[in-house]
């Protein structure tokens, strides 16, 4: 036990190992070395890009005897031809058409690359395997004859759309940079906004296939180093054909599997980021999309959002009580309606009562019937709006809420009250978006006890979730944390937030080194110097 | 290996434990939906001639009265009547309840009941049996007011129609609430009422219903019972008397009359003690001692109220007829009724357990013999926002 325990459920990731198996041959000897002929290389290049329209040759035949030769090679459209024009291949013919033939050597290809190329960013390829991976990732290879060695020019292409304001993250203060497709260009936002040589950014490189730029982002000094190294870990472990989203990466780093309950968070915004970092939690990037993995990932983020530390924080606590109101409305409200209605007449007013049964004369279905109906009505309805073109959206909501509200409570389909009820719900679940698939089929599940049992189910249920909630932990922390265990000094930011210059404390729980058993370990506190 | 298998078992166990902590929770296991059940609102038990008990009804029909209240009747048409009276003879309560579904179309559900009308038949055989079941059901709401009609059987109570509200017994629940703050009805929820039952040394005093015309009731006065039985009534201002000097009176208009006209002061606050001083081991004296508030509302004298003096001499004349009014209510308790409403029995039995063991089947009699002392001191805190009278004419 001990600390095995802290990351014990994730020690077993071997589930995917068929996938391993490598269709591509052309692979299997990893080392082999680069071919000091130059004729060699185009073959062997030309071998592994068979087919490849976009991958582009280029030979530099020089000197009195053509006796320098040089081949550049890169995928076209993947680099910036007239930087790689003006950077490296002007200036080596410039060189090479003064060069004389006393001056050839072996040195030439330290000449080039320290005299010769203008460009900053420099490599060196060893092997074949190398090359050609440099070369998948928009790299310019230049080899050159009798080396045993290429080298690497990065002169990739700036592409991608331009940073702008994430569709799914908006608040109303604080920046309006969100991530974007291009894993360069979000690291620079996250650089630009923490300026210090401890913002470290470690590459690396999933999916057999796709081959995907991983970042895992960090600050040395505040992030648990245990929890550093459990995200190395389990991102190592991943083998897989392609990670083509983050949403890859997390279903495999999770620490429950089938959970409801998220427990690695995800962000667009480069705020919301980089606070996320300042708290000792590690960021995982993935190229090719903006939605930027935080680990360990607790419960009580969900209800957090960036606006409560820019503004006054009796507002933001008020906007936190909101949101842990609308959380628990979403969940319950149905199923509390249908245990009201069908179980528990005798706590309902007498007026309300009679508004609740005039309400409900005539529906030919039970309120258990009703609220199903008309909460996948309203799923249906939300999904639609996701997946249809953008255009055709205001027929939808024509026929939302017409068709669905008003039609169906003058036919007697539905009760006035239910569609209120329903109405409200889905309201209120959009209020906390990380939780909103969690809510989803919750909801369901606490109608069905509250049809079964009444209040009684619903109690039955919420016990379940609860031991469920505490039980979970994310990269070792406890999910509930701060309340479960109960961290007094991280209270601060959980339903009452305090203003953000009385935070003097980073969160405690994230430091921990072993969550289990705090006697005896060493527990660092940084203050936060202002 | 042994230390986790303990280790699993412990959260086994508090699994288990936090799982069967919502079985103590109390509640409805059987799910009946809202459109399946009758919503009743009023209640009346009475005993017909031959003995037998006659329950009646008032059911509340929703759909109803969200078209009055809405407006979207149809024009025209025979509105739907918001609520329908039936009746059902049984031997017992709970049976002529029962019987009663075979007169309507939905189990009928007795949670809602605004408020329980007592026959005056009933009330001279004894109410203590009837009331029986209502106490011992679970989905009788406590809170219903009580009262007992007097000239008139419940059944004509429920089947009156009024204008003021859609649902009869909900406009009778309003009109006690307003009396109460008159000070002349004796308000008496089902739970007063249980309690009372085993509350040794005090008597039932239930509010009294009349009809006072053809669409409106009047609930003032109260009922009084012997040993359950319905033993006579107060008149308003005996039940006023009574509430003082057990220190229910909320508020309340006692008028004051002087030389010129009438004084109406407002009761603000109230607060009556009763209690029996004992001699050699008897019991002496009934004391009772009232503490008022109020202010002058209503004044029809001369002079100016603004020196101490004259608010003194108010305040003794406040005391003068607050005093009668108790005294009459006492009077005719012992009197006529010889039922001790007052409680002083409970006081009695409080003190002087001993004497209480012994006396307490003749304490109907006893009490009915004593002396009263009755003591009121009022104080008068505001006289309103001018000084004097009006004057006419300049």
């Amino acid at each position: 036990m001990g600390d095995k325990d802290m990351f014990g459920k994730t020690k077993k990731h071997n589930w995917n190992k068929d996938q391993k198996a490598d269709p591509d041959n052309s692979r299997n000897d990893k080392n082999e070395s680069i071919p000091q002929s130059i004729e060699e290389v185009k073959a062997r290049l030309n071998e592994a890009f068979s087919q490849c329209s976009d991958f582009l040759l280029r030979e530099i035949i020089c000197g009195e005897d053509g006796s320098v030769r040089m081949l550049v090679a890169y995928i076209n459209g993947f680099i910036d031809k007239r930087v790689l024009n003006q950077d490296v291949i002007r200036p080596i013919l410039e060189y090479l058409s003064k060069l004389k033939a006393q001056d050839k050597g072996n040195h030439m290809y330290e000449l080039l690359k320290e005299c010769v190329i203008s460009s900053n960013d420099l490599k060196e390829a060893g092997n074949i395997q190398q090359a050609v991976n440099s070369i998948v990732s928009g790299e310019a290879l230049l080899f050159i004859d009798g080396e045993e060695k290429a080298l690497v020019i990065g002169v990739k292409a700036p592409q991608g759309r331009q940073v702008a304001e994430p569709d799914t993250e908006v608040s109303i203060r604080g920046a309006r940079e969100g991530f974007v497709e291009n894993l360069l260009t979000n690291t620079t936002l996250l650089r630009k906004r923490i300026k210090n040589p401890n913002l470290k950014l470690e590459m690396l490189q999933l999916g057999e296939q796709t081959r995907t730029d991983i970042c895992i982002c960090y600050i040395k000094g505040i992030a648990n180093e245990a929890i550093i190294e459990e995200v190395k870990e389990r991102l190592k472990k991943i083998k897989t054909d392609a990670i083509l989203d983050s949403g890859y990466m997390e279903q495999f780093i999770a620490d429950s599997r089938l959970s409801l309950f998220p427990t690695v968070g995800n962000s667009e915004k480069c705020d919301k980021l980089a606070a996320k970092l300042l708290e000792g939690r590690v960021a995982i990037f993935c190229d090719g999309t903006p939605y930027v993995l935080t680990v360990p990932y607790l419960f009580i983020e969900s209800l957090q959002a960036s606006d409560d530390y820019y503004d006054h924080a009796f507002f933001a606590t008020f906007m936190r009580l909101l949101r842990l109101l609308a959380l628990l409305v979403s969940n319950l409200m149905p199923g509390m309606y249908v245990a009201l209605v069908g179980f528990h007449h005798t706590v309902i007013p007498f007026k309300l009562m009679i508004t609740l049964a005039a309400s409900r004369q005539g529906i030919p279905f039970s309120p258990f019937t009703e609220a199903v109906l008309m909460i996948i009505a309203f799923e249906l309805l939300r999904e639609a709006g996701v997946r249809m073109p953008r255009p055709i959206g205001q027929s939808l909501s024509i026929v939302g809420a017409i068709v669905l509200g008003e039609a169906s409570v003058a036919a007697g389909i539905a009760s006035n009250l239910m569609v209120i009820i329903v109405a409200i719900t889905a309201i209120c679940s959009f209020i906390v978006p990380p939780l909103i698939r969690a809510t989803m089929l919750l909801r369901f599940v606490f109608l069905a006890a509250a049809n079964f049992l009444g209040f009684l189910g619903i109690a039955f249920v919420s016990v379940a979730v609860f031991i469920h909630l505490c039980r979970l932990r994310s990269f070792g922390v406890p999910y509930m944390a701060p309340f479960s265990p109960l961290t007094a000094s991280d209270l601060k930011d959980s339903f009452v937030v305090v203003p953000i210059w009385a935070m003097v404390t980073r969160p405690r729980i994230l430091r921990q080194e072993n969550t289990k058993g705090t006697a005896g370990t060493k527990r660092q506190e940084v203050q936060v110097k202002r | 290996m042994r230390c986790g298998k303990t280790k699993k078992f412990v959260k086994i166990t508090i699994a288990a434990f936090l799982f069967m902590l919502p079985l103590l929770l109390t509640g409805c296991w059987n799910n009946r939906d809202l459109t399946e059940t009758n919503i009743v609102a009023g209640l009346g038990l009475d005993r017909t001639e031959e003995g037998k008990i006659l329950l009646t009804v008032q059911v509340v029909e929703p759909a109803a009265i969200q078209s009055t209240t809405s407006g979207k009747g149809k024009g025209g048409g025979a509105q739907p009547k918001p609520v329908f009276v039936e009746s059902y003879e049984g031997d017992t309560v709970f049976e002529a309840l029962r019987g009663m579904l075979s007169k309507v179309d939905n189990k009928l559900f007795a949670s809602t009941v605004q408020v329980l009308i007592l026959g005056e038949n009933l009330s001279q055989d004894g109410i203590n049996e009837a009331l029986d079941f209502f106490q011992r059901d679970h989905e009788v709401e406590y809170k219903m007011d009580v009262l007992v009609a007097k000239g008139v059987t419940p059944k004509e109570i429920l089947e009156m129609e009024t204008d003021m509200n859609s649902i009869p017994a909900v406009y009778v629940k309003g009109t006690i609430e307003n009396t109460v703050s008159r000070g002349t009805v004796k308000r008496t929820l089902l739970i007063d009422l249980v309690k009372n039952f085993c509350c040794s040394g005090r008597q039932l005093a239930i509010g009294q219903i009349t009809k006072a015309g053809e669409k409106e009731v009047g609930t003032e006065g109260t009922a009084v019972f012997s040993e359950g039985k319905l033993a006579g009534w107060l008149d308003p201002y005996e039940t006023r008397g009574y509430l003082f000097a057990t220190g229910k009176v909320k508020s309340a208009i006692v008028n004051i009359p002087t030389d010129n006209g009438k004084i109406a002061m407002e009761i603000i606050r109230s607060k009556g003690k009763v209690y029996v001083e004992f001699e050699n081991g008897e019991p002496a004296l009934l004391t009772v001692k009232v503490g008022l508030e109020a202010n002058v509302g209503e004044y029809e004298g001369k002079g100016k109220l603004d020196s101490p003096d004259s608010l003194h001499k108010l305040e003794e004349l406040l005391d003068e007829e607050v005093k009668k009014e108790i005294k009459m209510a006492l009077d005719r308790i012992q009197k006529d009724y010889s039922s001790d409403i007052f409680g002083f029995g409970t006081q009695v039995h409080k003190y002087h357990p001993q004497y209480w063991k012994e006396a307490k089947e003749q304490w109907k009699d006893t009490f009915s013999k004593l002396p009263a002392d009755i003591k009121v001191e009022a104080k008068i805190r505001r006289t309103g926002v001018i000084k004097g009278p009006i004057k006419k004419g300049g």
